[in-house]
């Protein structure tokens, strides 16, 4: 009786899944093994995908950086808030996830205004009589708004790995010889690895595919892959090419996050 | 005997303004096998604690071989912890948690490879070296526990409760082996319980402690035969505490009668707590009787008889091996050596009155449950 009830509660689900994913995945595939002029099953869009691999990489690498940043900055704020009292970890989490709260773009526009030639930064340098600073169109902005964007979904599982770790286990690190130094590297780290291994997908992901920091934020050599898939559909008009690099874009996705997963051995993983 | 290893001099601790220890004084032995026991809150895990140099005492000195080290963190101390509930390493194996602290002093691979082998011995572990800590079961934790404690070879060995979450059987096993561990590797154990029994059977010296105060320190014997007060008397084994009065050396009176006993050194006409333990009492024909009771309850034990007998209103268990049903009228008599005087205390009229015997077995129940948490 009860399963009945589940079934019957996640069918909307489930309807939406099929009909709003599955079938676009279905689509996106079928697009993606089309010749675009005669709509004729090819590999040739596939095999096009050669002269994109340079993007791809920069995708790749721009990603990493940004969560491996991510997790220098993330991990000590999770390490403390998960450490203070509990009126203030409250505090403290609210306060991470804020910026998320507020609009991705207006987040990235704001930085426009920060970092443009004639923008706060700028204008703010001049009027010392300092020299101007190139800071937009570089890797430098996109990799920045990536941190900012994505720093809470590295934080927040980290401080939810961190906490969960019993303090016995500090102090018999303590007892058995360990000074501050070596419980951290020998207990407290490899224990936060699965919060390490969640942070780093949930912030690699959405930035592996993200086009809208790199168009705000980067010049013409930082495009990402995020904006040569837009740019099939909106300017190219191929979208079988979009197609085709969507899928290795998910494919590349999925592997990666069962790396991390075989990485983090059987401790849970959120993805 | 033995040279003294650690000294606690007026040692105090307060968290939030409460006191939680008050003027401990108390020494450990080299190679002694000492158990601190007494209720949850009474301080014998804090004492623990400190001596761990997990916790700092509010004042008072810890000493170590005669220097002080109060200030000395864990990680420089001479002793090693068995905490309570374990806290293993969850992301390392049976091996390396037990070759932990070899590890973190350095020490040569094949140094430790020969020590960890031998400790996998002596804790009966062999051939689990690879094994995951979780699946372990709660005994093979608890000597992994020990293993991962002892391979550092400590000169003093703190046990933290850590019998509590083992079934009955294998608690009994395990207080075998840690004796035997003990002695076989010469160090001291500071051993904390809540369990009188565990500390009579395995230890030289027990120190009985109740809001964070010492009760008492003795042999195990000297404590079971000669409790210093009411609270030690009820908190090891069974007691009837009666109120008497000391007429002189080796009399005194109680329940209008007077008896011979083997104390002394009490002024004439003290008020005194009269113990005698459950087990002593002769139970012989009503004619024959000192006192004169009726019995009220019985209950099966097994080894015996908890009869509960109704001597003039006043409660009193006797533990019987022949069975006298309730209403019967018996008569009962004490040897001298059966009795024994304590001084009253802060304790005196709180415990040893078995006027309501089921509720007092029920609060022991919840108080055993309590220190599972």
């Amino acid at each position: 009786m009860k399963k009945n009830n589940s079934v019957l509660l996640s069918t909307p689900y489930i309807l939406w899944m099929i009909v709003f994913t599955l079938i676009p995945l279905g689509v996106v595939g079928y697009y993606a093994l089309t010749d675009p002029a005669t709509g004729e099953f090819t590999w040739g869009n596939l095999m096009n995908l050669k002269m994109y691999l340079p993007v791809l990489w920069q995708s790749i690498l721009y990603s990493l950086v940004s969560a491996c940043i991510c997790l220098l900055l993330g991990y000590p704020v999770a390490y403390y808030i998960a450490h203070t009292g509990p009126v203030a970890q409250k505090l403290l989490y609210m306060l991470v996830m804020l910026p998320m709260c507020m609009s991705f773009l207006l987040r990235t526009l704001a930085w426009v205004g920060l970092l443009q030639d004639t923008g706060i930064i700028n204008n703010l340098l001049s009027a010392l009589g300092l020299p101007r600073l190139q800071m937009i169109r570089t890797p430098g902005a996109v990799i920045l708004g990536m941190v900012y964007n994505y720093l809470p979904y590295m934080i927040l599982p980290l401080y939810s790995t961190i906490v969960k770790i019993d303090g016995r286990l500090i102090e018999a690190a303590e007892d058995l010889g360990c000074n501050s130094v070596q419980v951290f590297s020998k207990v407290i780290l490899p224990l936060s690895v699965p919060g390490i291994l969640s942070g780093m997908t949930m912030v690699f992901v959405p930035a592996v595919s993200t086009f809208y920091i790199s168009q705000k934020l980067g010049g013409t050599d930082t495009v990402l892959i995020g904006d040569v898939i837009e740019r099939q559909f909106k300017q190219g008009n191929n979208p079988n090419l979009g197609a085709a690099l969507s899928l290795v874009l998910m494919l590349l996705v999925f592997v990666c996050t069962g790396i991390m997963n075989r990485f983090g051995g059987d401790e849970e993983v959120i993805v | 005997m033995s040279k003294e290893l650690i000294r606690l001099q007026n040692l105090c601790m307060e968290f939030d303004g409460e006191r939680i220890l008050d003027d401990i004084n108390l020494y450990f032995n080299d190679h002694e096998f000492l158990t601190l026991l007494g209720p949850s809150g009474c301080g014998k895990s804090t004492t623990l604690r400190i001596i761990g140099g997990f916790l700092t005492p509010t004042s008072g000195k810890v000493l170590f071989d005669g220097k002080e080290i109060n200030d000395v963190p864990p990680y420089q101390r001479q002793v090693n912890t068995v905490f309570q509930r374990y806290a293993l390493f969850p992301h390392l194996d049976v091996y390396d948690n037990i070759a932990f602290g070899l590890k973190v002093a350095k020490l040569p691979k094949d140094e430790i490879d020969r020590r960890v082998t031998e400790m996998l011995e002596i804790v009966s572990l062999k051939g689990y070296e690879n094994r995951n800590v979780n699946s372990l079961s709660g005994g093979q934790q608890q000597r992994v526990a020990i293993a991962r404690a002892l391979v550092n070879q400590p000169k003093v060995l703190l046990l933290d409760e850590p019998l509590a979450a083992l079934d009955l059987r294998l608690r009994k096993d395990m207080q075998n082996e840690l004796k035997r561990i003990q002695q076989a590797m010469g160090i001291t154990f500071i051993y904390v319980t809540h369990d009188q029994e565990e500390a009579l059977s395995m230890s030289d010296t027990v120190v009985v402690m109740d809001k964070g105060r010492i009760q008492q320190i003795g042999r195990p014997e000297d404590i079971y035969n000669e409790p210093k007060n009411a609270f030690v008397a009820d908190f090891i084994g069974e007691s009837n505490i009666l109120d008497g009065v000391m007429l002189e050396d080796y009399r005194v009176k109680f329940f209008g009668r007077v008896f011979e006993c083997v104390d002394k050194g009490f002024a004439p006409g003290e008020a005194v707590d009269v113990v005698i333990r459950p087990e002593d009492i002769d139970i012989v024909p009503p004619p024959q009787g000192h006192l004169i009771g009726v019995v009220t309850s019985v209950t099966f034990k097994g080894l015996n008889y908890d009869i509960i007998v109704d001597f003039r209103g006043f409660k009193w268990l006797i533990q019987t091996t022949d069975f006298h049903g309730v209403g019967t009228t018996i008569g009962i008599r004490l040897n001298p050596e059966d009795i024994h005087i304590m001084h009253k205390s802060e304790y005196s009229g709180l415990f040893g009155d078995y006027s309501s015997y089921s509720a007092e077995y029920d609060e022991l129940t919840e108080d055993a449950e309590d220190e599972e948490e």
